[in-house]
């Protein structure tokens, strides 16, 4: 019998984790990215004294698992002792925090009435640049190394007692495209740890540091034996899936991205060792950015229900060989991982689906997320679009995958009408591509259609997507999606560029980004027939598919 | 005479009102979902039969309804096309796309109201600035109406791009739709919500579209009905936003009806406050699913741009957006009939709902699992022979038992910390519901009054007041009609908001002066609809933010005549109001205001303000009885007085531990707070008083 009763420590445990949730509200509203306020990119996290993780907000996963070695690293540059109330460290290092240079943590103590440290209030945010050779700061063609993608922040304290150090932020903001933004999501980073720190107090004021310490041992306790015991119901061994990314830029070949997954006594162990070397371009994994989603694919796929904290990054371990694609040696370039971690879901997923199927679904349509970015010749004034282009859901294993539906990681699109407003673009569509969709029993997701025109003259596109050249795959017997394109339309003329150019466009050029349809699941001939008349219905199937690829008869399309 | 009446899922609740004495009698009768007139007609007859209504007396009949959110919940609304920009057709299935779980890859999003099938394109096209670029391709546009025609469609929506920007292509559509196909009900973007953000303004045309053929229908049958017993007065319907329209405005926008019944519920609230001298008000109305939690400042309930309905377990991003003005209700899946069960070694209760049927497992009704409900009868704070005013009782051994086998074994505790548990972690989630609408909304909860209603939520409102500092709690008299007696007090007014989006400086006046005399114009219009005449009350206000950010803040603005120095004065507000939000600002930053909004109030409105309910006598001694309730700071089960609520009168006052019973709720006094009857006849707990 725990110290603590269940009442108290239900109780607690809950304020912890609303206080991160609140955190992040407080980011949202005041930020000013759209990477931000819109894709909700950012997280954050409640640590204790002791930098163990204790809660975090239900934001993206991108920063799972991340986030404590994040604050381990930077208390190691700053250690506790040289922190004053009010201060707060930043770091954007691609190895020490979250894998690429645009996300920037501030780790912040708090201290109780008496000066004593409690613990740390935590957040990070996607900016929506941090220099380097191209807007955003996610390209991946081009970069070769680290020092190309902008500026480099090695622990420092950027708040001291509760203002920015104006020398530190004056260096800062003119290394950036943007600093009013960059400037802005400071602000609102400094205003959630605030927001964080002032809750954390009265909850220690209101139930005493003895009771709060020991809801702590016991929630991360318990949480570790919750997830401990969910991993032992998965069947032991070790399953293996292989997969790849596109290429690492034009004329490249493809990245080979290989897993085993060892599930043995309530751990999981998720290797990504056999998969190719880093790359001499921005889309290498930091072991950081490969944990993350590691420990979310076996988070989904072990079914644990219990908010994420230190006690469950113990039970999920995440290893890939050092100088891997998945754990790049410093000054590999990163800018563009994110374009990797669909894959190390999808990885994981076709792994796990010979130890779990009706958990497995089929792979994700992927996505595209440009950068457009330049001098807009009618005002002068420099603007970066920041796009996601989110497709489908593979199937279910009891259903057809979601429409449009954002995968792995969580983002809000960001409408037409705002677009057009800020950027000097026009959307000539935005749309469902017929017959993409990979065919089983369970329909794959179909893939989006989005023709972006450029009003202005010498705009730069940074693209990030995949599933140009390997389709994804469809499971027990569903079919893969059909492949991504990208084609720049100029003059009317087509051409086909690659997931990961950078290219300049002319006034008049659109970028026509037309995604992966999502794989299938089971055999298409076992689809109900009233499922497929209704897809010809509402135009995801064509007539023709559906009588080669279903097997439709004229009765069952009548 | 007024009567107001609301129609809801379990009752039809009426509110009549004498001027003359300004009176108000209430009584209520059982819903009948399939045909709502008939429970309401027949509610009236019995009231005419006894002698306590003469039809012909009614100069005002106010309605507040569950007409359009069930046909939205249910699905049944019209069947619905959807005409879109050509290139958009999947405006409604792609929406926003962020998951509403993220650890949830098995979810699907909100099934739209229109589906692929019934979407069609046009030709057309506007700059986001109004400019034309494309311009409606009308061949194109009358094959689609002809085939709109020919579909078997009853309503149809249109939602251009940029629509709010310039109507012009869909009032042309809408031309071309109603010569093509008479008898389908158009409703357009630009008219019904002409904001920017594609998803949301087609999502909430579709909506409109989706309920008004049933709404239509339903407002006749209404009037037929109370023209039939003789009332000829005119009726007016409350809006989400807490106005009162024509049924003429309510038909044309259905949509902004939706929350009918909960905005009226907020305007007792502030009634309440009003009586109580407290403007600052927080409302809490905790009924058998949900728990719905509001704010009034200054007398005025807060409201929103935007909501959402048919969420999957109250979550945000999980319905259909409407953007619509409504009272700003967060609502939260923690009711009286919430289950409780245990997991890892910890209590959770909700969101999911033991319901009326079942019901909690103290009904008898075959319900096992435990609820809040049984821990509230368990901890002693109900009466078992006094639910509902006696109408049904409770069994407390089923409680026990439920709580007992699913809480108390599992967790190793005692029966009474079981059910304590139960209690206090449906209190968490509701302070932490509460503290998103007060501290993180600016909010000081200690300037604010805590008015609790609904079944279930004057046992649970003391514990929330201590957790907020909220010093005062306030049960309002005839709470069991909260939302009928809400309406007598309603204003008759209009309101509407626009996109325009704007660089704002001191050098902007004019385009202000335009864009409000553009809107005002409109309000106009739509107050003359209402009858209204003369000089309208309009208030204004805009949703700005410093360029760049995504979020806005809304703003009010000053009314008047709109001089040079207007966009000088908008921006201080806006600057002031951000730094009261959010603690600090960026005065030298560029500011955009994105959308513009007006509301007409009309004269002659809260007709029924100020009403006296007829209620105790106030006579004898207030303290019935004792039993025994659960109250940890006197150390677990204690005896505990029990008060008559209609013996209490003006003036006495019992210090707790108490429990105030009346016939629709019960009130749990803690131990050193004291509850007393204002002069208007609501409870009022002085949280920590009686120390």
């Amino acid at each position: 019998m725990s110290a603590i009763d269940p009442v108290t420590l239900t109780v607690v445990w809950n304020s912890f984790v609303s206080i991160a949730d609140e955190m992040g509200g407080a980011l949202r509203r005041t930020a000013f990215s759209e990477a931000v306020r819109e894709g909700e990119d950012f997280s954050t996290g409640l640590f204790d004294r002791q930098g163990r993780l204790i809660a975090q907000g239900n934001f993206t996963p991108g920063h799972l698992g991340a986030m404590p070695y994040a604050v381990r690293n930077a208390l190691r540059y700053v250690p506790p002792e040289q922190l004053e109330p009010g201060d707060m460290v930043v770091t954007n290092d691609s190895f020490l925090g979250g894998g690429h240079f645009p996300d920037v943590f501030f780790v912040a103590p708090v201290f109780d009435g008496a000066r004593r440290l409690i613990g740390y209030t935590v957040n990070t945010a996607h900016h929506v640049d941090m220099g380097g050779a191209h807007p955003g700061s996610e390209a991946v063609q081009g970069v070769t190394e680290a020092f190309a993608e902008g500026l480099r922040i090695l622990p420092v304290k950027l708040v001291r007692r509760g203002e920015f150090d104006p020398d530190l932020l004056r260096v800062i903001l003119a290394n950036v495209r943007l600093p009013e933004k960059v400037r802005g999501d400071f602000l609102a980073q400094r205003n959630a740890n605030h927001v964080g720190a002032r809750r954390l107090l009265r909850l220690y004021a209101e139930y005493g540091e003895n009771v709060i310490e020991s809801a702590i041992e016991e929630i991360l306790r318990r949480s570790e034996a919750r997830a401990r015991e969910l991993l032992r119901a998965l069947p032991e061994g070790t399953y293996s899936f292989e997969d790849c990314l596109d290429d690492h830029g034009p004329g490249t070949g493809p990245v080979s991205v290989r897993v085993d997954i060892t599930i043995e006594d309530g751990v999981a162990t998720v290797d990504f060792s056999r998969s190719g070397d880093q790359v001499p371009a921005g889309l290498n994994c930091y072991i950081n950015y490969t944990r993350a989603y590691a420990s979310f694919g076996m988070r989904i796929f072990a079914g644990i229900d219990v908010p994420n904290n230190a006690g469950i990054e113990r039970v999920i371990r995440t290893v890939a060989r050092e100088g891997s694609f998945f754990n790049a040696r410093y000054p590999a370039a990163s800018g563009g991982r994110a374009s990797c971690q669909i894959r190390i879901f999808d990885a994981i997923n076709g792994a796990m689906a010979q130890a779990v199927p009706e958990r497995a679904m089929g792979a994700f349509s992927h996505w595209a997320n440009p950068k457009f970015g330049g001098v807009d010749e009618a005002t002068g004034r420099r603007w970066i679009m920041y796009d996601l282009i989110l497709g489908g859901f593979g199937g279910r294993s009891w259903k057809d995958g979601a429409e449009a539906l954002c995968p792995v990681f969580n983002c809000a699109n960001v409408p037409v009408e705002v677009h057009e407003t800020g950027n000097p673009v026009r959307i000539h569509r935005l749309q469902l591509i017929q017959d993409s969709g990979g065919p089983g029993r369970f329909r794959g997701g179909c893939g989006l259609r989005k023709d972006v025109e450029m009003l202005s003259d010498g705009a730069t596109v940074v693209l990030l997507g995949d599933r140009h050249k390997t389709a994804p795959y469809g499971l027990f017997g569903g079919g893969p999606g059909t492949p991504a394109r990208t084609v720049l339309i100029r003059d009317g003329e087509e051409t086909e560029l690659g997931s990961k150019e950078v290219r300049r466009l002319r006034r008049g050029d659109i970028v026509s980004f037309r995604l992966a349809g999502a794989g299938g699941y089971g055999d298409p001939a076992s689809r109900s027939r009233e499922a497929v008349r209704e897809d010809v219905r509402d135009g995801f199937v064509s007539r023709e598919a559906a009588r080669a690829v279903y097997g439709a008869t004229d009765a069952d399309l009548a | 005479m007024q009567i107001a009446f609301d129609i809801g899922g379990t009752f039809t609740d009426f509110a009549l009102h004498d001027p003359a004495d300004g009176r108000v009698a209430i009584w209520k009768v059982h819903t009948t979902p399939r045909e709502p007139a008939r429970a309401l007609l027949d509610g009236l007859r019995a009231r005419v039969a006894a002698g306590g209504l003469r039809p012909e007396a009614i100069d005002a009949a106010l309605h507040a309804t569950t007409i359009a959110t069930n046909a939205i919940l249910e699905r049944k609304g019209a069947r619905t096309a959807l005409v879109t920009t050509a290139g958009f057709r999947d405006v409604l299935l792609i929406g926003r796309q962020k998951r509403y779980d993220t650890n949830n890859l098995h979810l699907d999003k909100p099934r739209p109201l229109v589906r692929r099938a019934d979407t069609f394109e046009v030709t057309e096209r506007v700059a986001p600035d109004g400019t034309v670029l494309k311009p409606l391709d009308e061949a194109e546009a009358e094959a689609v109406a002809a085939r709109i025609a020919g579909g078997g469609y009853a309503s149809v929506a249109v939602a251009f791009l940029h629509a709010y920007a310039n109507p012009a292509h869909e009032r042309r559509m809408a031309e071309i739709l109603a010569a093509r196909a008479p008898g389908v009900r158009i409703s357009a973007s630009s008219e019904v919500a002409p904001k920017w953000r594609e998803y949301e303004r087609t999502s909430t045309t579709v909506a409109n579209a989706y309920v008004a053929p049933l709404v239509d229908g339903y407002l006749a049958e209404l009037g037929r009905s109370l023209r039939e017993l003789g009332i000829g007065a005119e009726l007016s319907i409350m809006q989400s936003s807490g106005g009162l329209v024509s049924v003429e405005l309510a038909r044309a926008h259905p949509v902004r009806i939706v929350e009918s019944g909960p905005a009226a519920g907020v305007l007792m609230c502030a009634e309440v406050g009003r009586e109580e001298g407290c403007g600052h008000v927080m409302t809490f109305d905790m009924g058998g699913t949900t728990a719905k939690l509001g704010a009034i400042d200054d007398g005025v309930p807060a409201t929103t741009p935007s909501f959402e309905v048919d969420a999957v377990n109250y979550r945000k991003g999980s319905g259909l957006p409407l953007s619509v003005t409504a009272i700003d209700l967060l609502e939260i899946g923690a009711g009286g009939g919430s289950i409780a069960r245990t997991r890892m070694g910890l209590i959770a209760v909700g969101p999911d709902s033991a319901g009326a049927e079942p019901g909690p497992a103290c009904y008898g009704r075959g319900g096992t699992e435990p609820t809040v409900t049984d821990a509230n009868l368990v901890l002693g704070y109900l009466n078992p022979d006094f639910f509902n005013g006696g109408a049904q009782r409770l069994e407390r051994a089923a409680a026990a038992e439920a709580i007992e086998r699913a809480i108390a074994r599992p967790l190793g505790l005692s029966l009474e910390q079981a059910a304590w548990g139960v209690h206090s972690v449906a209190n968490a989630s509701m302070e932490r519901a509460m503290r998103i609408v007060s501290i993180e909304r600016g909010r000081d909860p200690r300037r604010y009054a805590l008015v609790a209603f609904g079944g279930a939520g004057p046992l649970h409102a003391g514990r929330l007041a201590r957790a907020l500092e909220i010093p005062r709690v306030v049960v309002p008299r005839g709470a069991g009609v909260g939302s009928a007696l809400g309406l007598l007090t309603a204003e008759r007014k209009v309101d509407l908001g626009i996109t325009r989006v704007l660089r704002l400086d001191a050098g902007q006046s004019e385009a202000l002066r335009a864009t409000f005399a553009e809107l005002e114009a409109r309000l106009a219009a739509e107050a003359r609809r209402m009858g209204g005449k003369g000089e309208l009350a309009v208030r204004r206000s805009a949703s700005m933010r410093y360029a760049g950010q995504g979020y806005e803040l809304r703003v009010d603005l000053p009314s008047g005549p709109i001089g040079a120095d207007y966009a000088a004065t908008a921006l201080r507000v806006f600057h002031d109001a951000y730094r009261r939000e959010y603690g600090y600002n960026d005065p030298d930053a560029p500011v955009e205001a994105t959308d513009w909004y007006a509301v007409a109030t009309l004269p002659g409105t809260r007709a029924g303000a100020g009403f006296r309910l007829d209620g105790g006598a106030g006579s004898g001694d207030p303290v019935v009885g004792e039993r025994l309730a659960f109250f940890p700071e006197t150390g677990g089960m204690t005896p505990t007085r029990v008060v008559n609520r209609y013996a209490l009168a003006p003036g006495q006052s019992v210090a707790g531990p108490a429990l105030v019973e009346e016939r629709e709720s019960t009130t749990v006094v803690l131990p050193g707070d004291r509850v007393s009857v204002s002069a208007a006849g609501n409870l009022v707990i002085a949280i920590g008083d009686a120390r």
